[in-house]
């Protein structure tokens, strides 16, 4: 068979316009600096400042906020460019994003903890897990649509992949927004709650991917 | 090795032009990657029809998603991960298939079908049709029976064998171009 089927060709011509390559994925995670930012200051904005930003000073506080939202978006670009047949990240890669990813989290909520000591009552310890979890969840949501607006064209190897570097991605930015907000700084309290929101917007990011992998292969095929 | 640099030179050249909206160049890439894509399936299918229609999907699959291969980066690498893809569902859906369905049309069907079509057309030699029937690979017989003796629509007959509308179009036509072919050559004979 070295020719195209006429019903192969039909199909082609009838949707033959000229297309403009996507711009490399890193490129392309740039285009949600702007809503990182939004998240960055929207989450404190809505939900209020967290109440001893003073002992975190500005640099510890928003600095570190900005590099976990930066962090984010160079993980969104891992997604897209893990979402180009053919491109997929090396297992060192991913690790190294993963790892990395994980050490950002616990380095910036070690040295939160160490600055901005919080002791929470055993009473309220478990209602403020559920909300945080519930509040940095939510404010993740839009990060992820971003995200998979950006990735609709694309066509994963691997879309379990591919969905929950998105989440990951998605939660880190939101999560950078969310730790302005919550001033619980004890390390139970974040990886439960905000390290909790991350995994639950990466599972739904592979989730998401999955679907939109069968729904265009039960369309298009 | 520099031809295969050479080779790679020409397939970033072709895609580009494609991308541009040359249906030409589009054949061009085809005939360049067909036979290796097809190797590519035979690791998996043995079915050389399936092989075939897998191939035709790839490019189909290619086509929509033409915007994502980023010049001047190698094509192959790009086509054989849309192939994956491709090959991949094909997978799913047959051992979806194979799990919950028994095949809607087999070989004792064509005799039925054949029965059928003489019925309306007296100057068919129903044995032949039958045999030719037989012949054709089981994915083109049943797209091709749905069709022509069941009258089901190509968008019923879809979404029946879990396949897309242009596969089933693809598969039927090609049953047909096969039976023409097998019964001109009974007649001959």
């Amino acid at each position: 068979m070295a020719e195209p089927s006429p019903r192969l060709l039909e199909a082609v011509a009838r949707d033959l316009r000229p297309v403009r390559p996507l711009a490399a994925p890193w490129r392309r995670a740039l285009v949600l600096l702007p809503l990182g930012f939004l998240l960055l200051v929207g989450v404190p904005w809505f939900w209020g400042i967290r109440k001893n930003i003073s002992e975190l000073g500005m640099w510890l506080a928003w600095g570190l906020s900005a590099v976990q939202a930066l962090a984010g978006l160079a993980v969104v670009g891992a997604a897209l460019r893990e979402g180009v047949p053919g491109r997929k990240l090396t297992p060192a890669a991913l690790a190294v994003t993963l790892a990395s990813s994980a050490t950002l989290l616990a380095l910036i909520t070690w040295v939160t903890a160490q600055y901005a000591p919080v002791v929470v009552r055993p009473e309220v310890r478990v209602r403020w897990v559920w909300e945080c979890l519930g509040i940095a969840t939510l404010s993740g949501i839009p990060a992820l649509a971003a995200v998979a607006w950006l990735a609709w064209r694309l066509l994963p190897n691997r879309p379990w992949i591919a969905g929950a570097l998105a989440g990951l991605g998605a939660g880190l930015m939101a999560d950078a927004g969310m730790r302005l907000f919550c001033w619980v700084s004890e390390p139970e309290h974040v990886a439960l709650s905000h390290g909790g929101a991350i995994l639950i917007l990466m599972v739904a990011g592979a989730l998401l991917s999955r679907f939109a992998e069968t729904w265009k292969g039960w369309r298009g095929r | 090795m520099s031809d295969e640099r050479n080779l790679d030179g020409e397939l970033v050249a072709e895609m580009v032009a494609y991308q541009n909206g040359d249906l030409e160049a589009f054949q061009r890439l085809f005939r360049a990657l067909a036979a290796e894509l097809g190797r590519f399936f035979a690791a998996t299918v043995r079915d050389v029809s399936q092989r075939d229609d897998l191939v035709q999907e790839t490019f189909l699959a290619l086509h929509r998603v033409r915007q994502t291969y980023l010049p001047p980066l190698p094509v192959r690498p790009w086509v054989f991960g849309i192939a994956r893809n491709v090959e991949r569902r094909h997978r799913r859906s047959w051992r979806r298939r194979g799990a919950h369905e028994t095949p809607l049309v087999d070989s004792a069907d064509a005799a039925e079908a054949a029965e059928a079509i003489s019925g309306s057309s007296p100057s068919l030699d129903r044995r032949a049709l039958a045999s030719a029937l037989r012949r054709l690979p089981a994915s083109r017989r049943e797209a091709w029976v749905l069709h022509h003796v069941h009258g089901l629509s190509f968008a019923e007959i879809a979404a029946r064998l879990r396949i897309g509308l242009d596969a089933a179009k693809l598969r039927s036509s090609r049953a047909m171009i096969a039976l023409r072919s097998l019964l001109g050559d009974a007649r001959r004979g």
